[in-house]
């Protein structure tokens, strides 16, 4: 009989629990106290080990990582070797259907209907990967080939253990100089024999061929401490999209960073016109004047506000300005929608309410979709400038330095300094989409706007 | 945009063709004064009269004989089935002479007929009223099979059978007759061969047809709230079928389900895996998946023709099965 | 089944036929039906020294149906046609070096190629294609009746079929559909006894096709089919029906093929030496021949020029197709679609 894992009772008040994360891998084998997965209650972190051995399945339909699942609720099976799956793994919720009221009509056959027309046959054609003969996908053979990297020792992440492309992807990003290691058979042979690393040395010395002389120098170099030790947690479901988000744009994007210092004197002139006009409303503050003035911008070079579509490039229909915000739980980017429209007053208010749910954690999924620009402001923590990461799929991002008060030369042939109000732009744009001159323009057209703010005020 | 029934577009594109060509003409049982079973020619009769809107005796393969001469020398018919599974008693006439004609004669007869008519399991229609065989038909060389899913889609396609010469097989699942879309203002034609891309995604192609789009539609936007990228292809003809696209979407997702109502063996969805498998193998990070209606004749009871079709539920758990490989 | 025809209609037609038609009708009509004899026994030897790579099913002792029915065609008409198919095709008006490239199977053939002896497609001159299917043809030459009717032409749709076709459903719906929708259109039913070696007394307990008319409710008759007279006239009477919003008709031509029913099989076993014999003596072609000289509507001379030009024609045609091109095999997928 197949095992079942549930959802664990972890306290005496303890209704729910979020499951944080598989520690095993569906198919892998599992011994009585090994760590199977991790549950964040209400108070914390915690461990779930196994009592039984067994194999793990994690049926496709199983609750995600990050989801809320109540005590007792079913989340994988062990299996004993050659047992078979459990015919209907776990029953959907009938609302899943589609079906309405025919549902009291039809019995219980039709919800597996999958798993019973096909999953047989198909389950026979794969066999099982054994250990000492990993298999791979088609897909994954040919990126692997094209990105140099050796797969016979990878371990996979499919179903059955197969290698497929993210394990392929994976492997390139932690090794990238497994595949360009260059080095003489002798280097290689003597590297074995003191246990040097090769992959190390390599990045040392990156311009030519690694010799027997490089590896006996590095040998008599006290080694480096191998591991890391500290203390280990999972990802946070957020801190894995995050990471996710980040290293798809680091890897597919073709990022340039711009730089340039503009100055704001008369930008921050205008927001103390603003706020000492307030009279107890909210004042806007420069991400907002920013937001606006970049929407501005933006209508004026619609390339830089366009999206990437596989081979196509669309122009977006308005101009959709994210925000990133900095929260306890991590960074959120929300979505001011059409600022272009929208009064600076408006958007003011509309990213105050987004900013105060953003930090409430109550910020829903669609109010982070659709942007087609960002703005990210490090001001505060005395950032001058820095290269933002692009938030795909939108073409460009604008890192904000802080404003600072300068000695500045105002004009060259009167020799005449003055202090003024200076700031840091960063601006990365994906050269994939638009071309540096381009994006280059916008720039200087955000630059003015901010040295000279009536000119968008009109 | 205005919106109009899948049945009501096809008959647009019907009377507009027949006010233009008086070549043009219908045959089939109650398609006359009654206007046929599903409406297809309701108001025509009144139009045309007894000749161009031909009630038949129930005589299927002496109309679809007489339709092929009708097309050989230079008139255009429309044989109108109601329930396709009718065809089946004309087999020959079809597969014998109405596909092979215009090879035989080197290319100097046409061939221009419209075989349409409603396919597809629903309603308790039992099973001689609700064979799907678009695979056989898909299989020979000298039809076309058109399997459109919306009524502008249908309208579209209709207008390309009506004005080509090439025999065309027009099936119409019967689910999707009633159902309401936009349908463009004006003259319009959808080439045959060139697959619709209803959603954009990135991490599973997914290829269904016919009515099994809406089911899977429904599916793909309950996943997308969940961040699962599914690129929904509808060939909306299988012959030709458009792989090219297939391959393309194949190409940047690596994975490929093909959900289709009717039978899995020798089907539409092992012709595609058979030609994603020799062109694209490479590109696959799983394997080709597919999903299909029982290898059934259909039942009758509610109960037992629900359990014969996939239904939202198998086409999620294939998606995240897929997923899961 | 073992006696001669017994047609219904009365012989003095043919007579009365004979007399009324002048000398070149008589002659255009002889040299018809001798085109086809003497392409089908050049293609006879032609298959036996291994030139006809496929089946070869002539028509000969039955050439006077084709040739008194086409002799009331022109091209616009559209003939349907069996896998008994050449004289039809020929007395349409498809060349002879055409039909016997096609035989060949060479580029040159009326369908490229493609087709062979029972696919033998023309359009050009109103011969819409034989077919190695019994029944079809009927069904066809209906549909060809409802496009007359619907675009308002005053062409007909031809049916030739054997005896073997009249107890296939085709046979049955075609008539029906013709009947009820008043169409032009001849079903001429060639009765030679035989649907390949199948008695057509066995096959069906009526053996009268002409009279099965009458239960779809349109004119049927019965004629001597080696009596190219009688033939003739039926057509007459049945086209300029046709022709003039009656309706079709169904024709019985009660005839004889006295080759076996394809080149190189066996013709033992299912009819007698004697029955073969005695349907020869009855060779529509001399027949006609010994009545036209005996009604002065022809003479020796006139004749044997004709004999001689079409055995010239009959040869040559030979040549052509052995001198032909096989198709270039890469046009093998060629026209299955138009688009």
């Amino acid at each position: 009989m197949p095992i079942e894992i549930v959802m664990p009772r972890l306290g005496w008040t303890m209704e729910e629990g979020v499951l944080a994360e598989w520690v095993k891998k569906d198919g892998e084998s599992v011994q009585p106290g090994d760590i199977l997965f991790t549950v964040e209650s209400d108070k914390a972190l915690n461990e779930v080990e196994a009592f039984d051995a067994g194999i793990l399945h994690i049926p496709p339909d199983a609750p995600a990582a990050g989801t809320t699942i109540p005590v007792g609720g079913l989340l994988a099976y062990l299996l004993q070797p050659g047992e078979a799956h459990p015919e209907s793994a776990l029953t959907p919720s009938p609302s899943h259907s589609g079906r309405g009221e025919q549902d009291d009509l039809v019995p219980s056959a039709a919800p597996s209907l999958s798993r019973q027309l096909h999953a047989p046959e198909t389950q026979s054609e794969r066999g099982r990967g054994g250990e000492a003969n990993p298999t791979i996908s088609p897909r994954a053979r040919r990126i692997a080939a094209e990105l140099n990297i050796a797969w016979e020792t990878l371990t996979g992440s499919g179903r059955t253990g197969r290698i497929i492309e993210r394990d392929i992807r994976a492997a390139a990003t932690q090794q990238p100089a497994a595949a360009t290691i260059r080095a003489t058979p002798l280097a290689k042979r003597v590297a074995d024999d003191l246990g040097v690393d090769l992959l190390h040395l390599a990045d040392q010395i990156p311009d030519r061929r690694i010799e027997r002389a490089d590896v006996e120098q590095a040998a008599r170099r006290p080694t480096p401490e191998p591991m890391v030790n500290g203390n280990r947690s999972p990802l946070t479901p957020m801190r894995r999209i995050t990471a996710e988000r980040m290293a798809h744009s680091a890897h597919t994007a073709a990022p340039v960073t711009l730089t340039t210092e503009v100055d704001a004197t008369e930008l921050v002139r205008l927001r103390k016109q603003i706020k000492a006009d307030s009279g107890g409303r909210g004042v806007p503050s420069y991400t907002d004047l920013l937001v606006k003035l970049c929407a501005e911008a933006l209508r004026e070079h619609p390339a830089l506000n366009a999206r990437l579509d596989g081979d196509s490039i669309i122009d977006s229909d308005g101009v959709h300005i994210g925000i990133a915000v900095d929260t306890e739980r991590g960074l959120l980017v929300p979505v001011l929608p059409d600022v272009g429209g929208k009064s600076v007053r408006q958007i003011a208010s509309d990213s105050a309410a987004l900013i105060e749910a953003a930090r409430a954690g109550k910020l829903g999924a669609d109010a982070m979709r659709g942007g087609t620009f960002t703005i990210t402001n490090l001001g505060m923590f005395e950032i001058d400038a820095f290269t933002p990461i692009i938030n795909l799929p939108e073409c460009a991002i604008l890192g904000v330095g802080r404003i600072v008060p300068k000695q500045v030369v105002v004009d060259a042939d009167a020799e005449k300094l003055a202090i003024r109000h200076m700031m840091f732009l960063s601006l990365t744009f994906d050269h994939r989409l638009v071309d540096g001159a381009t994006a280059a323009r916008f720039l200087q057209r955000v630059r003015q706007f901010i040295a000279q703010p009536y000119l968008w005020l009109i | 945009m205005r919106e109009l029934t899948f049945t009501a577009a096809t008959r647009e594109a019907l009377s507009e063709a027949m006010d233009a060509d008086p070549r043009i003409f219908v045959v089939g049982e109650g398609i006359g004064v009654r206007g046929g079973n599903f409406n297809t020619t309701a108001g025509l009769y009144e139009k045309h009269g007894p000749m161009r809107l031909c009630d038949t005796p129930i005589s299927e393969r002496g109309f679809v004989g007489m339709c092929a001469g009708a097309a050989m020398t230079g008139s255009r018919p429309v044989v109108d089935f109601m329930f396709f599974d009718f065809i089946l008693d004309s087999m020959g006439e079809l597969i014998n002479q109405i596909a092979k004609m215009q090879y035989m004669s080197s290319g100097r007869l046409s061939m221009p007929i419209i075989l349409r008519g409603c396919i597809g399991i629903g309603n308790s229609s039992a099973t001689h009223h609700s064979g799907n065989y678009y695979p056989i038909f898909a299989h020979l060389p000298g039809i076309r099979v058109a399997l459109p899913y919306s009524p502008a889609d249908a309208k579209g396609l209709f207008n390309t059978a009506l004005r080509g010469d090439d025999p065309v097989l027009f099936l119409e699942h019967k689910s999707l007759l009633n159902m309401k879309g936009p349908v463009p203002d004006g003259d319009y034609a959808i080439p045959f061969g060139q697959a619709n891309v209803l959603r954009n995604g990135t991490q599973i192609t997914v290829v269904s047809m016919a009515f099994m789009l809406k089911k899977t539609i429904e599916v793909c936007d309950k996943l997308a709230a969940e961040g699962i990228s599914i690129e929904l292809i509808d060939p909306r003809t299988v012959n030709p079928l458009d792989i090219d696209t297939i391959l393309t979407s194949v190409h940047k997702t690596g994975r490929l389900l093909i959900v289709d109502e009717t039978f899995a063996p020798c089907g539409i969805g092992a012709e595609i895996a058979a030609q994603v498998v020799a062109r694209g193998f490479d590109d696959l990070d799983a394997p080709i998946a597919r999903l299909n209606g029982v290898h059934t004749p259909t039942p009758y009871s509610p109960a037992l023709e629900a359990a014969v079709v996939p239904d939202n539920v198998a086409i999620e758990r294939a998606i995240r099965d897929l997923l899961a490989e | 089944m073992t006696t001669a025809a017994n047609p219904t209609a009365p012989a003095f037609a043919s007579d009365s036929t004979l007399h009324a038609l002048d000398s070149a009708a008589h002659l255009a009509l002889y040299r018809g039906m001798l085109v086809i004899r003497r392409t089908e026994e050049q293609l006879a030897r032609a298959h036996q020294s291994g030139f006809i790579p496929g089946a070869c099913h002539t028509y000969v002792g039955e050439e006077a149906v084709a040739t008194g029915v086409c002799a009331h065609l022109d091209r616009k008409d559209a003939v349907f046609s069996t896998h008994r198919g050449h004289g039809h095709a020929l007395a349409k008006g498809v060349p002879p070096r055409e039909v016997a490239a096609e035989l060949f199977g060479r580029a040159t053939g009326c369908s490229r190629g493609r087709g062979g002896s029972m696919h033998l497609f023309s359009p050009e001159v109103g011969m819409m294609g034989t077919s190695g299917i019994v029944g079809p043809c009927i069904l066809q030459a209906t549909g060809a009746g409802y496009t007359f009717k619907l675009l308002n032409q005053p062409q007909v749709g031809v049916a030739f079929f054997g005896d073997g076709a009249v107890n296939n459903g085709a046979f049955h719906e075609g008539l029906n559909l013709a009947a009820i929708y008043g169409l032009p259109v001849l079903f001429i039913c060639e009765n030679n006894m035989y649907a390949t070696e199948i008695a057509f007394s066995y096959a069906t307990r009526n053996t009268d096709v002409g009279a099965r008319g009458a239960l779809y409710g349109i004119p049927g008759v019965t004629v001597d089919g080696n009596d190219i007279m009688a033939v003739y006239a039926a057509a007459d009477e049945a086209t300029k029906r046709a022709r003039s919003g009656g309706g079709p008709t169904l024709i019985e031509c009660r005839t004889y093929r006295t080759r076996p029913h394809a080149e190189g099989m066996r013709d033992g076993g299912y009819r007698s030496l004697e029955e073969v014999d005695s349907w020869k003596q009855r060779d529509p072609i001399q027949t006609y021949r010994a009545r036209l000289l005996a009604a002065d509507k022809a003479t020796a001379d006139q004749l044997t020029a004709i004999e001689n030009e079409v055995k010239a024609l009959a040869e040559e045609a030979i040549e052509f197709a052995k001198n032909s091109p096989y198709p270039d095999p890469a046009t093998a997928s060629e026209h299955i679609y138009h688009a």
